[in-house]
């Protein structure tokens, strides 16, 4: 039996962010045919931009609470404090892809391969590789929403303090960075070629930005022009539009039919392309309209595994990450076979719902072996945590 | 539920259905067929009798016990040859080991003057992911390349990265591909999706692309992307081989 949820907390939020996290990982299993059930395929936005934005939610509503109630300093303390342990979950990552990499290079030479041994130069130098990836100048692909994660958490003090007081000239001020920086082309660089982040930090801090404005209060502000009629039918004509366009991207004897003018993709996602940001936008304004906060099946015990996941989204996000190096593992020493890749996805995300239940549940009685509830100054402010 | 159920059991019944024969070259039509067009090939060989094709790579030379392993150029010109007799066909491989797109570009005019193609086979996107280079860069200069080889008299075919099952976590290929494809169709050339196509050789069985030493498989696997290629500048050039398949 899976534990409950706590009441009063908005489990859309758990219950997305899960689910982005599901996606995350199968997408993440190199060339996996249960990806084909993953949101980017049916439009132009896919998990990352779920999972940047609630985490922009989550940030704000708590560590608003602990800023407005405690002051600055706590307030950016417990800030920085997160951004630390996400710092230190991403090491952990790099330790299991280095040695996922160390153990291939070693054993791999198989000459079919020969252009991509070119991925091993990278550890001619371990001494600088190691130096480059623990300040963020070198970042293995597959984890690299973390280091954006780290970014925008280690900027967000000074934004909090900005947004508690003006909320809407905050995300002007976010909205006008995002364009200087996609006009003067700002990125930050890596080694050891000068290529840029894969998550442009300043395009990709609008839309925590945005997320962080919602959970400040900025969602029931906008509620009344969000579900209108207009604005409803309007998102769902861009989702109808997005969403064929998509998929004919998949069907090459389609897509090849396609008139040059209807020619958009590939979207830009390393700058967030404005198609996209739209398309989460509009996403995002139809599930607060038709999932209100009190939706029985967010309740109901299929969305359990889920909201368990989101609950612990950070913990569940490294682990699924590590799970897709397995998965990949074991498709390709055991066998790459279609059952297998549908095997080994429901059998990650198995794992994942399990470890993330054995976590509420030890905080349960963590919580009941003395400790008195979290009052509402602290991180379980109304039962929703930043993780 | 009833929905995810339903959908899991045709992905098992795909599954199921997916073996192949062990070593064969067979893929599924909707993955090497192309709406392009191939025309100065087409005029080249019809007019002239001649065909000299550039196969541009950033590729390494093979090297030591391997360096006598024959790829796909050789037997692309095999497969040619044999299919259009009475035709000069000459396969060049050119290859830029580990250059990225950028500098492949400069040198393309020099290409173009010492070796006149009618027809360059373009692989590229591996060494430009394994670097990270942004995807949206890479798409526009491929795009500007392309076209400086059409105007230089060029008809170009585009070949993504391969399959490579044990470096596939480690980097990802896929928005270099998808700009590809953005370019293979607004400047209206094929695409070969290498990838696409060795993945299903490795999902069906015909081949093991997992092998970490040399087992053989690499001429076989060359064999017969060098003969889908053959297939394609066939098609795509409206040609009627002596050597009907």
């Amino acid at each position: 039996m899976l534990p409950a949820p706590p009441a009063g907390r908005d489990l859309r939020l758990d219950f997305f962010r899960g689910l982005s996290l599901w996606f995350i990982f199968l997408d993440h299993v190199p060339s996996n045919i249960v990806a084909w059930f993953t949101v980017r395929n049916y439009g132009f936005c896919d998990a990352s931009e779920v999972f940047v934005f609630i985490s922009g939610y989550t940030a704000a509503f708590v560590y608003g609470h602990v800023m407005k109630e405690r002051g600055f300093v706590i307030g950016a303390a417990r800030i920085l404090k997160r951004a630390w342990q996400i710092y230190v979950a991403f090491v952990f990552l790099l330790v299991f892809y280095f040695a996922e990499i160390a153990y291939v290079s070693s054993h791999f030479s198989n000459p079919l391969y020969t252009e991509e041994f070119g991925i091993f130069d990278f550890f001619q130098k371990p001494d600088v590789v190691l130096i480059e990836a623990l300040i963020l100048r070198f970042l293995p692909a597959n984890v690299d929403v973390l280091p954006l994660y780290i970014a925008l958490m280690t900027f967000f003090p000074p934004v909090l303090w900005l947004m508690l007081r003006q909320p809407n000239l905050t995300l002007l001020f976010s909205v006008v960075f995002y364009f200087v920086a996609k006009t003067l082309d700002w990125n930050l660089m890596l080694y050891p070629y000068d290529h840029s982040w894969f998550f442009n930090p300043f395009a990709w801090q609008l839309l925590f930005v945005i997320g962080a404005w919602c959970g400040l209060g900025g969602a029931r502000r906008v509620a009344p022009i969000l579900n209108s009629p207009p604005v409803i039918a309007l998102c769902v004509l861009y989702l109808v539009f997005a969403a064929p366009l998509q998929l004919s991207w998949l069907f090459p004897s389609v897509s090849g039919r396609m008139p040059g003018w209807l020619m958009i993709l590939p979207l830009d996602k390393t700058g967030l392309s404005g198609w996209r940001l739209f398309h989460f936008l509009a996403l995002a304004a139809l599930v607060i309209y038709y999932v209100p906060f009190d939706a029985k099946f967010l309740r109901s015990n299929w969305a359990r595994p889920l909201i368990l996941c989101g609950e612990h989204s950070l913990e569940i996000f490294c682990l699924g990450v590590f799970l897709s190096f397995s998965a990949h593992f074991v498709l390709t020493e055991i066998s790459s076979l279609i059952a297998m890749q549908v095997a080994v996805s429901l059998a990650g995300i198995a794992l994942m719902v399990t470890v993330a239940a054995l976590m509420t549940w030890y905080k349960d009685i963590e919580r009941r072996g003395g400790k008195p509830p979290p009052s509402a100054t602290q991180e379980g402010y109304r039962g929703v945590t930043a993780s | 539920m009833r929905m995810l159920s339903v959908a899991l059991s045709l992905v098992l019944l795909a599954a199921g259905a997916a073996r192949a024969e062990p070593n064969s070259c067979d893929v599924p039509d909707n993955l090497v067929e192309t709406f392009a067009r191939l025309p100065r090939v087409g005029l080249s060989v019809k007019r002239d009798h001649k065909l000299e094709i550039v196969v541009l790579s950033a590729a390494p030379k093979l090297s030591g016990e391997a360096s006598s392993l024959k790829s796909y150029p050789y037997y692309l010109e095999s497969e040619l040859r044999e299919r259009l007799k009475g035709t000069d066909v000459h396969v060049f491989a050119q290859s830029e080991p580990r250059k990225t797109i950028l500098e492949i570009a400069r040198d393309l005019p020099r290409l173009l003057s010492e070796r006149q193609p009618v027809l360059v086979i373009w692989q590229t996107g591996t060494v430009e992911a394994m670097r990270g280079i942004d995807p949206d860069g890479y798409g526009r200069a491929l795009d500007s390349s392309v076209a400086a080889l059409q105007n230089g008299g060029a008809d170009v075919v585009l070949i993504n990265q391969q399959f490579s099952p044990r470096t596939d976590f480690m980097f990802d290929g896929g928005p270099y591909t998808e700009n590809m494809r953005w370019v293979s169709q607004t400047r209206d050339i094929p695409l070969f999706n290498r990838y696409e196509v060795m993945k299903y050789w490795g999902e069906t069985g015909a081949f093991d692309l997992t092998a970490l030493k040399n087992d053989g498989t690499y001429e076989k696997v060359h064999r017969c992307i060098g003969r889908l290629i053959a297939d394609l500048v066939m098609r795509a050039a409206s040609l009627s081989g002596n050597v009907e398949r």
